[in-house]
């Protein structure tokens, strides 16, 4: 079975462009919800705030018996000034023995009041199982921003090594397949946290940076083999030359791509509550990395040099193509 | 074959090596995995200091130091972040409030006199404070809660002992009128520390030295209501005090701790507001969940990782496996050399480096296979297999480094852990997957029953099989 991604090309730039476009009108809808009004719902890590957890201890006789009453929690929240906050219950063991609360930054005062006043309402809680994280607004502004530093530094890194290990415009197709990974990954959790509230933290830009290196990695490979055949075969049509590197180098992308999403779906399930969507965001990235460096950024390299390609062929005296090619 | 010998040699050496490592030096668990605290705190710039330095930045640090030291904690961690953060972690504390409050402070330093008639009492204090001090040192270094706890309460009764021997002056001399404090070099070895008061702040200390000249008694300096030094002042300002602004606090400092006591100063007399700009806990209990979750995360990963290779790849696969198996235990030991701190992320990059080293062996397991679909021998498909995947193995890696290089400059802590391990990771991922791998895999190869191109490629078609020649 030969796989001609060539000739289908618009196919596939369609199918990337919707999911695109999708992600985007989500982002825009996002934006323009007043209680996100941002393109993904940013976390504690970025806009501040407090999270507190807490679950009862059942050890305790008589402490778990009555299920938490939830309306008695956000009584508790309303009294203390703190409506506005997100409470959810959560589950240990089947049981909804903890709650998770939102809230805007806490000092300790009003941190240590509001868990005394819970504590009375709903049952005694085991120190060893809190969780409570406070961070500042202005410490998370300075995470979003050397995030999104890092991931701009990062672009620029591959794109000068790639650019000097092939050629330029194998770099900038490679950078555009990235994009495309990182708007898709970006687009989905747009969605996921219009429809089902899910946040992303400072574990997310994490999440994207790895997306980076991965998605390029796929592409070195494919791009590789195209930079061998020409070699081998100069004078063979460009797009021959592609649809059969990738073809080549088909069984390994799914291997690979299968290898690091058992590892994932295995974080995504045993790893705990904090890793679960890093996974998932991994998940997403990696599967779109496989997918672009396959029918993204080898058929725009294809469609690029075939432009080339004509132009040479049109021109009286063909001269330097790759400079040409540059300021059309 | 000599080259061969001596790479297997190397690689059962660095296993040994290996082994050693992981059961000698334990690997520190991050606070998300042990439980306890972590709090940032932010020091911001004031109207007299309107720019963070270095210089300031030590001085909040040392008076953090001492406050932690106040609270008791075993193992605390307190380092400097950035230009203007201190990030303090304290393992084990679940109840974060009493710590919170005790950083979030302003330093309060003060020069108090010395009560009448009190000199051999505060002699005997202070010499049972720097036993208890030393004891406190040692104790820090074990995890016995109680006596920890003990030695705390004996010296916060030694400090309060201590402080009522001393009385404030009326206005109080306070830090907010030190100028600047720094130790300089006497003549000789000895070492001096130089303080500098504004105007106000000087004509307070004139007259505070001027009622204590020639009596013996201290000038008692106050960091948080503990005392960190005495000096006395000479007969000889008894007439005026000592004037002009600025003093010297001579004894016999060594440069170490004539430095000490100018940023213990420093830091004491900086109006520098701190914010905890972040606090993170988690449960003691909660942490050792994130464990057993991560454990069983880890090895589900990798035993179907496993079990895929040697499915799909036959006889490769399976040295690939024995390869990832000493990819993790290499990379395990190289975290315990360096002393990485394992995170929750930390954790995951480990996991996700396992599933992206075998690419290596699958990019270069394929181009065997096509080798021999091609009809060369075996020996020569297995040789090229590993010489024509090499440079999609270093440009992919290169390109990871890249971003790993870009995480570590510009995250912060629990991101920096996650870029480490998985750039190491890809790092020790190199030599497993290319070197162990093709060490190994020749290995099999000189054994004549493991010489057969079924165990390499299944169904290839019979008239591309060629004869074996070594």
């Amino acid at each position: 079975m030969k796989l001609s991604i060539n000739k289908s090309r618009s196919l596939w730039w369609t199918i990337s462009a919707a999911i695109i476009l999708a992600g985007i009108i989500s982002m825009v809808i996002s934006w323009q919800q007043p209680n996100i009004h941002a393109p993904l719902r940013p976390g504690l890590d970025f806009i501040g705030g407090t999270r507190l957890q807490f679950v009862r201890d059942c050890t305790k006789p008589g402490n778990c018996d009555k299920p938490i009453n939830i309306n008695a929690v956000r009584e508790v929240a309303k009294a203390q000034g703190l409506g506005d906050s997100s409470i959810q219950l959560i589950s240990e063991n089947g049981a909804e023995n903890g709650v998770l609360i939102r809230t805007k930054d806490l000092t300790v005062d009003q941190r240590t009041k509001l868990q005394n006043s819970l504590s009375e309402e709903i049952g005694v809680f085991d120190p060893q199982k809190n969780q409570i994280d406070s961070v500042g607004p202005t410490l998370g502004k300075e995470l979003l921003r050397s995030g999104l530093l890092a991931l701009i530094v990062s672009f620029i890194g591959i794109t000068i090594y790639m650019s000097f290990r092939f050629q330029l415009d194998y770099a900038v197709f490679a950078i555009v397949a990235l994009f495309h990974d990182i708007l898709i990954t970006v687009g989905a959790f747009s969605i996921l946290g219009l429809v089902a509230g899910i946040e992303v933290d400072s574990l997310f830009i994490v999440a994207l940076l790895t997306i980076t290196g991965f998605s390029v990695n796929d592409t070195v490979v494919i791009y590789d083999r195209i930079r061998e055949t020409i070699k081998i075969n100069p004078e063979h049509p460009i797009a021959e030359i592609v649809d059969d590197a990738v073809n080549q180098t088909l069984t390994r992308s799914i291997n690979t791509t299968l290898t690091v999403l058992l590892t994932l779906t295995s974080i995504f399930l045993f790893g705990g509550e904090t890793l679960r969507y890093f996974a998932l965001a991994l998940i997403i990235g990696f599967t779109m990395g496989a997918y672009s460096s396959i029918f993204i950024a080898s058929t725009l390299l294809t469609w690029w040099r075939e432009r080339d390609e004509s132009q040479v062929v049109e021109s009286v005296e063909p001269i330097d193509t790759s400079a040409s090619s540059q300021d059309s | 074959m000599q080259r061969q010998r001596s790479l297997l040699i190397l690689i059962l050496v660095l296993i040994i090596a290996a082994f050693t490592v992981i059961a000698t030096i334990p690997i520190p668990l991050g606070l998300d995995l042990r439980g306890g605290s972590q709090l940032t705190i932010q020091v911001k710039p004031s109207a007299e200091i309107p720019k963070i330095t270095e210089r300031e930045l030590e001085g909040v640090k040392r008076v953090v130091e001492g406050r932690i030291n106040g609270l008791g904690v075993s193992e605390p961690v307190i380092q400097t972040v950035g230009s203007d953060k201190i990030l303090v972690q304290l393992p084990g504390v679940n109840d974060p409030e009493q710590a919170e409050r005790v950083l979030g402070g302003t330093a309060q330093l003060e020069f108090r006199t010395q009560k009448p008639n009190t000199e051999t009492q505060l002699l005997a204090f202070q010499a049972s404070r720097a036993e208890l001090k030393a004891k406190q040192e040692e104790l820090r270094k074990s995890t016995d809660k109680a006596a920890i706890a003990k030695n705390q309460e004996d010296l916060q009764k030694n400090n309060q002992a201590i402080a009522e021997l001393f009385e404030s002056t009326n206005p109080p001399l306070s830090g907010k009128y030190l100028k600047d404090a720094y130790g300089e070099p006497t003549q000789g070895k000895n070492w001096h520390v130089t303080i500098r008061f504004d105007q106000k702040g000087g004509e307070l200390f004139a007259n505070l030295t001027k009622n204590l000249a020639g009596t013996g008694r201290a000038i008692g300096v106050f960091l948080d209501n503990e005392l960190i030094s005495a000096p006395s002042v000479g007969i000889e300002f008894a007439a005026a005090g000592i004037t002009g602004g600025s003093a010297i606090i001579t004894g016999r400092f060594t440069a170490q701790e004539a430095n000490d006591l100018g940023v213990q100063l420093r830091g004491g007399a900086l109006p520098v507001p701190v914010e905890i700009a972040e606090r993170r806990t988690v449960g003691a209990t909660l942490g050792k969940d994130s464990i057993q979750s991560s454990i069983y995360a880890g090895v589900g990963g990798l035993t179907l990782v496993l079990i895929f290779m040697v499915v799909y790849y036959r006889l490769p696969g399976l040295i690939a496996d024995v390869s990832l198996v000493i990819y993790s235990l290499l990379t395990w030991a190289t975290f315990a050399l360096l002393g990485v701190t394992l995170t929750l992320p930390g954790i995951a990059g480990f996991i996700l480096s396992i599933g992206m080293a075998v690419d290596a062996n699958v990019l270069i397991f394929e181009r065997t296979r096509e080798e021999l679909r091609a009809g060369k021998s075996l020996y020569r498909s297995v040789e090229s297999g590993f010489y024509r995947a090499f440079s999609s193995i270093l440009d992919s890696n290169v390109t990871t480094w890249i971003a790993c290089a870009a995480l570590f400059w510009l995250g912060s802590g629990l991101v920096k852990g996650f870029a480490l391990t998985l750039a190491l990771g890809v790092a020790v991922s190199m030599f497993t997957a290319i070197t162990c791998s093709r060490t190994l895999l020749f290995l099999a190869i000189s054994i004549p029953s493991l010489r057969k191109t079924e165990l390499f490629c299944p169904n290839l078609p019979t008239s591309n099989k060629a004869e074996v020649t070594p």
